[in-house]
Order: structure tokens, then C-alpha cells, then sequence
């Protein structure tokens, strides 16, 4: 089956600093794919790479075979591919129900015009987007703080949050940006739990992070970067028991996973 | 639910607010009250300047700041009243075509500066009005320099006070709607979100640039109308009408209106344009006055004079008896 992303050999230079290398790799439809390594090991360039938010000296990108490689941001998230991110994650001034209806915004935009004039379309969407809305608040457990701003909700939540808004755009491909970074173990593990439902519902995955026990609980496979190029891939037992990802990350005293 | 342009509904996109509407009737009735006298004149004024506000209001709430958005104004104006003197046009028609001409010079510009964020946007548009200023001085045949263009009529049918006013309030309550509806719909709501978080919005799906883009443009083509008007209403353009400190006035009515909302604008213009008229009984100390006004509202209402009513409240709640004692227990 083809894979929902590829990407292949994709570099990126910031000066003299060669923050991602040669870097290949592939998402299956319905993967969870985590992508582990120190910091400055190039994990966020990846997904910026990716995402569009960067564009690649050199390599490639494929969503779902077709050539997506330096495509601005917004029209990737029409593609079905979507991020979240390590630190801005919701807009905080606005209520959940907000975040997320603003997370719709490329199934419910009519265009300019029915938008503004609020046409037979945009009626109809809207409709729809309410019920999406409605959905994902029940389905990540948002309903009790739907007319909450987001800046009042614990960090945890946020968190839940910024994955509802990017599951809004009904994208085939999400990449999370750590999404477990400043959570207690009790919250990542609610994270991971929502970060599973997700997968059922046939959305492929990526997980950057650097908390192993974090990957190796959600992933189906894992990539490890150091210093911008690819370690070694494969399962997270695989990976915990390679030589080289313990002398160059985990350590000599880790149990493998 | 908090009724938000994210969360308004279709069915109540087109709904008038109640405060809009009865501002609106007072207004028409206005020259009822005060028949043709200087008051008159400062509402049309009003009017007036709540156009452009409005259109900055605009540009302000996609989170950017312009210094030049008096160039646009002069665009519309220059364009309106050289058709209408040179080249005999109809004034309607030539209105139309000077905000048009200022929403392409805006469409023109726009991809260009909207790159720009934060001080370096602020330059440019501030280095674009003074450019602009320097062609209407430097095109003497043209635009007559210095010493500008005289004696333009105002349309046919609207050359007493009273319809100048109710002219110009129709373009003001037309720019209200425009403003308004924006701001109401889907795509409003975009804009909110660009100034909030620019990343966010991209991860979102949304087309940062083009909706900046569409929103400068339509912002240029209102302050172009306002330019338009306002020749006819002074009889008179020259290049120091268009020049910084008008840009700058339109930046003033907001902050000190407030950026919050629609009603920023049109709170800061009546403001603004009526105070320092309702200061020349003290005419020595008229623009001292002023500022001191200004910086006092900075000072207690940053929020500008939309915070008021907040204001009001917390000191009316200070002046309660035992108001001390439970604020201690908060």
C-alpha cells in the first residue's frame, strides 16, 4: 500500500549548521510514527520541513504520492496534512469551542463572499461544522469547558485541545509537535490515550518527542535523529535495543522497551 | 455561548445591534436639532473621519500598524476631484473611481508590505505616505503642487450643509456595514485569528496572506471615499491634507476609541474631532487642553474610551458603603 508521507532526502542548512541531513522516511496509512532524539537532533526542522513551515534545500516530500515538497502551510492542511506545535498551541483569548470551530476552517470556509454574506452554502456548512465541533468536544472530553478561554485551562487540556483543533480540519495526517513536553506522566498518559482514539479513527500519526517511554508506549515504529540524520528506524523494541541509540541517547543503563 | 464572530450564527449574520441602530436614528435626526450650525458641521466632520477610522480599524485588527494610510485618503481624493475639474466627470462617478483607485493602489501595495511585521511595517507605510505627499507636492501640473486644488463643487443636490451631512452619514453608515459584516463573518473571524497567532492560523488552513491582503485592500478603498467626500466637503486638497499627522489622526481615534471593536473608531472619531472644537472657548490653551485629555485617557482608560462603562462601574463600586473592606476580603 502506498505510504500516506514520504519523505526522502530532505536537507535543510541554517548557516554552517546542517540542522537535517539526508533524512528519509515513510508514514503508513494508519501508522502511528514516532520520531525521537536529543535536543537539536533536528526533530522540529523535520516537522517544519514537512509541514511547509520551512522549505528543503534539497529532498523530497510525498502526501499520498503526490509531490508536496516547500507547499505553504495552509495548502498542505487542505491537502490533509496538519501540525501542532511545541508551544503555541490554542489561542488562548478564545473560548475551546472557538479553537476548535476555527480548526474547521477548511471544511466550513465557503469562500469570501458566501462567508461574508452569509449564503445558502455557508448556511448549509455551517451546520455540519457545528456537528464536527460537537463531536470532537465530546469525543476528547472537552464539553465541560466548551465556554472556557483556553488560557484558563490546565496545561494538559491545552494540549488535548491543540489535537482537537488539529483533528478539526479532518486531516489524513497529523504531526505533534511534542505534545507530552511539561505534562506529568498522569497527563501524557491521557495524551497518549487520545493520541491512540486518533488512530482509530484512520488518521496517520507522527510524535516527536524526546521521552522515550512517552514513543515507545504509542508507536508502531520509531525514527531517531541525531544530529539531523537518521540513527536507525524500526520498532520501539528495535530501536531501545540498537547499540547505537544507547551510546548516543539513551545511555548505557537503559532497560530496552 | 459568547456571541463572537466565530460563534455568530447565520441566521443572526445580518442582525442590526440595537446600540447601531438607535446611533444611527439619532444621527438622522440630528439636523432636526441643531439646523445648519457649526454643531452640524462638526458632525459631518464626524462622519467623516469615522469612515477612514473605521477602514484603519480594519488593517488594525489583522495586528497591523500603518503610519500612511492618509496616502490612500489622498488617492481617492486627488483622483475624484480631478475628474470632476479637469475632465468634467460626474461627481458619483468620479467618487467611485477615486475609492476604487485607492483600493487598487491598495492591492498594489498590500503584497508588498504585508510581508513586513511589527516596526518594519510601521516604516514602510509611514516612508509610503511620506512618497506619496512628496508626488501630490512634486506633480505641480498635475495635482497643483503646494498650493493644491480650489474651489471643487460638492455633487448636485447636495450643496446645503444638511445634505452634505446626510450625504456623508450614508457613507459612513455604509462603511459601518461593510465593516461590521466583515468583521461578523467566517472571514472576520480569520482576521482575528491572523493578528492572534499568525502560526496558528497557517496550521489552520487558513490563507494568511491573501486575507490580509483582501482586508488592506478594502480598507484602502474606504479611506479612499473618505478622501473623495472630503474634498467636496472643504472645497479644497493640497498635499498637507494627506501628510503624516492625518495618518497618525486615524491611529489616535483607535487607540483612543479602542481597538476592541467597531464602535473604537466611531467613538474615537466623535471624540477626537469634537474636542478640540469644544475646547476654543479657552482658545490659549486649546492644544494644550487637548493633550492633556489625551495623555489623561491613556493613562486611565488604555483600553480607550470603550473601557468607560467598566471604569464607571469600578468606581461606583469604590464609592458603596463597606466597597474597602469587601475588595480587602477579595
Amino acid at each position: 500500500m502506498q505510504p500516506i508521507l514520504e519523505a526522502r532526502g530532505i536537507c535543510k542548512s541554517f548557516g554552517a549548521l546542517r540542522a537535517v541531513q539526508d533524512l528519509t522516511f515513510s508514514v503508513n496509512a494508519g501508522e502511528i510514527l514516532g520520531m525521537i532524539g536529543p535536543n537539536g537532533a533536528g526533530k522540529t526542522t523535520a516537522v517544519n520541513l514537512i509541514s511547509g513551515t520551512a522549505r528543503p534545500d534539497a529532498g523530497e516530500v510525498r502526501l499520498a504520492g503526490e509531490r508536496v515538497t516547500g507547499m505553504a502551510a495552509h495548502r498542505l492542511v487542505r491537502r490533509g496534512l496538519v501540525r501542532t506545535f511545541q508551544s503555541t498551541t490554542v489561542y488562548g483569548e478564545r473560548t475551546v469551542w472557538q479553537n476548535i470551530y476555527r480548526g474547521t476552517f477548511t471544511q466550513s470556509y465557503t469562500g469570501f463572499w458566501s462567508s461574508v454574506m452569509g449564503g445558502a452554502a455557508y448556511r448549509h456548512q455551517r451546520e455540519r461544522t457545528v456537528e464536527r465541533v460537537e463531536r470532537l468536544l465530546a469525543d476528547l472530553r472537552l464539553d465541560d469547558v466548551r465556554d472556557t478561554q483556553a488560557r484558563h485551562l490546565p496545561y494538559g487540556r491545552q494540549k488535548a485541545l491543540g489535537i482537537a483543533v488539529a483533528l478539526a480540519s479532518a486531516p489524513k495526517l497529523v504531526l505533534l509537535d511534542e505534545p507530552a513536553a511539561g505534562l506529568s506522566a498522569e497527563e501524557a498518559d491521557r495524551v497518549a490515550e487520545i493520541i491512540k482514539k486518533v488512530r482509530e479513527t484512520e488518521v496517520s500519526v507522527v510524535v516527536i518527542d524526546h521521552n522515550m517511554r512517552f514513543i515507545a508506549q504509542l508507536c508502531h515504529r520509531v525514527v531517531v535523529l541525531h544530529h539531523g540524520a537518521e540513527l536507525c528506524i524500526g520498532t520501539p523494541r528495535e530501536v531501545t535495543s540498537n547499540p547505537l541509540v544507547i551510546e548516543a541517547y539513551l545511555g548505557a543503563d537503559h532497560e530496552p522497551a | 455561548m459568547i456571541e463572537t464572530p466565530a460563534t455568530v450564527q447565520a441566521a443572526t449574520l445580518w442582525r442590526i445591534p440595537r446600540a447601531a441602530a438607535i446611533v444611527a436614528v439619532l444621527a438622522l435626526l440630528l439636523p432636526l436639532v441643531t439646523g445648519e450650525t457649526f454643531l452640524l458641521y462638526i458632525a459631518t466632520l464626524v462622519a467623516l473621519y469615522a469612515i477612514g477610522a473605521m477602514s484603519l480599524h480594519l488593517v488594525l485588527r489583522l495586528g497591523q500598524f500603518s503610519l500612511g494610510h492618509a496616502a490612500f485618503m489622498g488617492i481617492g481624493g486627488y483622483t475624484s476631484v480631478l475628474l470632476v475639474t479637469s475632465l468634467d466627470v460626474s461627481w458619483w462617478l468620479a467618487a467611485a473611481a477615486g475609492t476604487l483607485l485607492a483600493a487598487a493602489m491598495g492591492l498594489l501595495v498590500g503584497p508588498l508590505v504585508l510581508r513586513l511585521k511589527g516596526v518594519f511595517f510601521v516604516l514602510f507605510t509611514f516612508t509610503f505616505g511620506e512618497f506619496a505627499r512628496q508626488v501630490f507636492v512634486e506633480a505641480v501640473a498635475v495635482t497643483g503642487g503646494s498650493e493644491g486644488i480650489f474651489n471643487i463643487p460638492a455633487p448636485a443636490g447636495f450643496t446645503t450643509p444638511t445634505s452634505f451631512y446626510y450625504l456623508v452619514l450614508a457613507a459612513a453608515l455604509a462603511t459601518v456595514a461593510i465593516c461590521g459584516q466583515l468583521l461578523r463573518s467566517q472571514f472576520g473571524d480569520a482576521i482575528d485569528a491572523v493578528r492572534e497567532s499568525e502560526t496558528l492560523a497557517h496550521s489552520n488552513g487558513m490563507p494568511v496572506f491573501a486575507i490580509k491582503v483582501i482586508t488592506f485592500t478594502i480598507s484602502c478603498g474606504l479611506v479612499g471615499m473618505q478622501g473623495a467626500l472630503e474634498a467636496s466637503f472643504v472645497h479644497y486638497v493640497s498635499p498637507i491634507s494627506y501628510a503624516f499627522p492625518e495618518s497618525l489622526r486615524f491611529v489616535v481615534i483607535n487607540i483612543i476609541g479602542g481597538l476592541g471593536s467597531l464602535w473604537g473608531p466611531v467613538i474615537g472619531s466623535a471624540f477626537l474631532v469634537a474636542l478640540p472644537e469644544l475646547l476654543r472657548s479657552w482658545v490659549d490653551y486649546q492644544w494644550v487642553l487637548y493633550g492633556v485629555v489625551l495623555i489623561l485617557l491613556m493613562k486611565y482608560l488604555p483600553g480607550g474610551l470603550m473601557d468607560l462603562p467598566a471604569l464607571m462601574r469600578r468606581l461606583y463600586r469604590k464609592s458603596l458603603p463597606g466597597a474597602e473592606r469587601s475588595g480587602g476580603q477579595r
